[in-house]
């Protein structure tokens, strides 16, 4: 480790606190969606049963669109971390 | 469900699950985290501006994809048969899972043959390439002076996982959705798409169109590579134990062929909204 001026210090710091920002903040939509998503596939399927194949199938494709706010988020963490 | 194997498929699967297990022996206690996994090798060619720089990984495994699938084509067509052979009906329930998806979304019954060829191509490409992304096999990593090559510590490079092949493909989406809408349009008609509701929405329009093929090549792209990352993290964390094939199988595979089905999904997606 070498040694930091006080700028520096404080810019690393706000890095991480950034970047720590970043994925918790991110990580709340895709969270909130994709309980959204499960709460209303597990209701489809108790009143259908016949149709758990294909609501199962739905419903993993909805939660890999919703997923990818949080991917994006990732990025810009790795971002802010290594440049 | 009762599930039988022949016999040639309990030596394929018991061969691959040795060859996991040797995997997983062979980097146990890997305590060094190699000094530039992670890094992208690049080459620096003659030429001006951003073109300068070459990913010859990206280069090297989409070839070896383009030329996977041509023999695998060649075999299909070579043995095609009425009655089908196992390895024939396993290609045509394939292409026929996405012919029925094209069929459903594509509202003009002329253009669905071509809209299917389009997007099985991209479909098996981008399939194939994040299945590469879960298999262990030889990666190049720079280091200070040249490459050093490292065997089963990390999966093979996947194309996908590089943002020059996704945004690629997804500005071919865009262009082939262009292509598609002026044929069965025409030019003035098409345009006037563009103004719709009113000529003042035309730069709302004109982002919107813009947004797309970010949006589209960016999922992809964070998927993959950020499974890739995050699998490395996780194997130096445990120490390359049993951890990484789990983790590879799950980034690899089940993530792999979501994201392949999604992107297809959404370039027909797109193309039948440009019909409309």
């Amino acid at each position: 480790m070498t040694d930091f001026t006080m700028a520096q210090a404080v810019v690393q710091a706000a890095k991480y606190i950034g970047t720590g920002l970043v994925m918790g903040l991110g990580a709340l939509g895709p969270a909130l969606g994709e309980g959204n998503i499960g709460s209303k596939a597990m209701e489809a399927m108790a009143r259908q049963p016949e149709m758990v194949g294909t609501i199962t199938t739905r419903m993993i494709l909805a939660d890999a669109i919703t997923e990818t706010t949080g991917l994006y988020a990732l990025l810009i963490a790795f971002m802010i971390l290594l440049f | 469900m009762k599930v039988n194997f022949s016999k040639s498929e309990k030596i394929f699967l018991l061969i691959f699950l040795v060859l996991y297990f040797i995997i997983a022996v062979w980097n146990a206690g890997y305590v060094e985290f190699p000094e530039s996994s992670g890094l992208v090798w690049q080459m620096k060619i003659p030429l001006p501006s951003i073109f300068g720089v070459l990913n010859p990984m990206t280069v090297i495994m989409t070839s070896v994809i383009i030329v996977l699938w041509i023999l695998v084509s060649l075999k299909f067509k070579k043995h095609l048969s009425k009655i089908p052979s196992r390895f024939q009906s396993a290609i045509e329930l394939l292409l026929s899972f996405i012919y029925d998806l094209v069929d459903n979304s594509i509202p003009v019954k002329k253009l669905v043959k071509p809209v299917f060829y389009f997007s099985s191509t991209l479909f098996l490409f981008i399939l194939v390439s994040n299945i590469l992304g879960g298999i262990p096999g030889i990666s190049v990593s720079p280091v200070n002076n040249g490459l050093s090559i490292n065997f089963f510590n990390d999966t093979w490079y996947s194309p996908t996982a590089d943002l020059n092949t996704n945004l690629t493909y997804a500005i071919m989406v865009l262009i082939a959705s262009y292509i598609f809408a002026i044929k069965h349009k025409g030019l003035k008609e098409w345009a006037k798409g563009f103004i719709s509701p009113s000529p003042f929405m035309l730069p709302m329009n004109i982002l919107g169109e813009l947004s797309r093929p970010i949006s589209h090549s960016f999922r992809l792209f964070g998927n993959i590579a950020g499974g890739a990352l995050i699998s490395l993290m996780l194997c130096y964390l445990t120490k390359y134990t049993i951890v990484p094939v789990v983790v590879w199988g799950f980034f690899g595979f089940f993530i792999g062929a979501i994201q392949a089905y999604v992107f297809t999904i959404l370039a027909v997606a797109y193309i039948s909204a440009q019909l409309e």
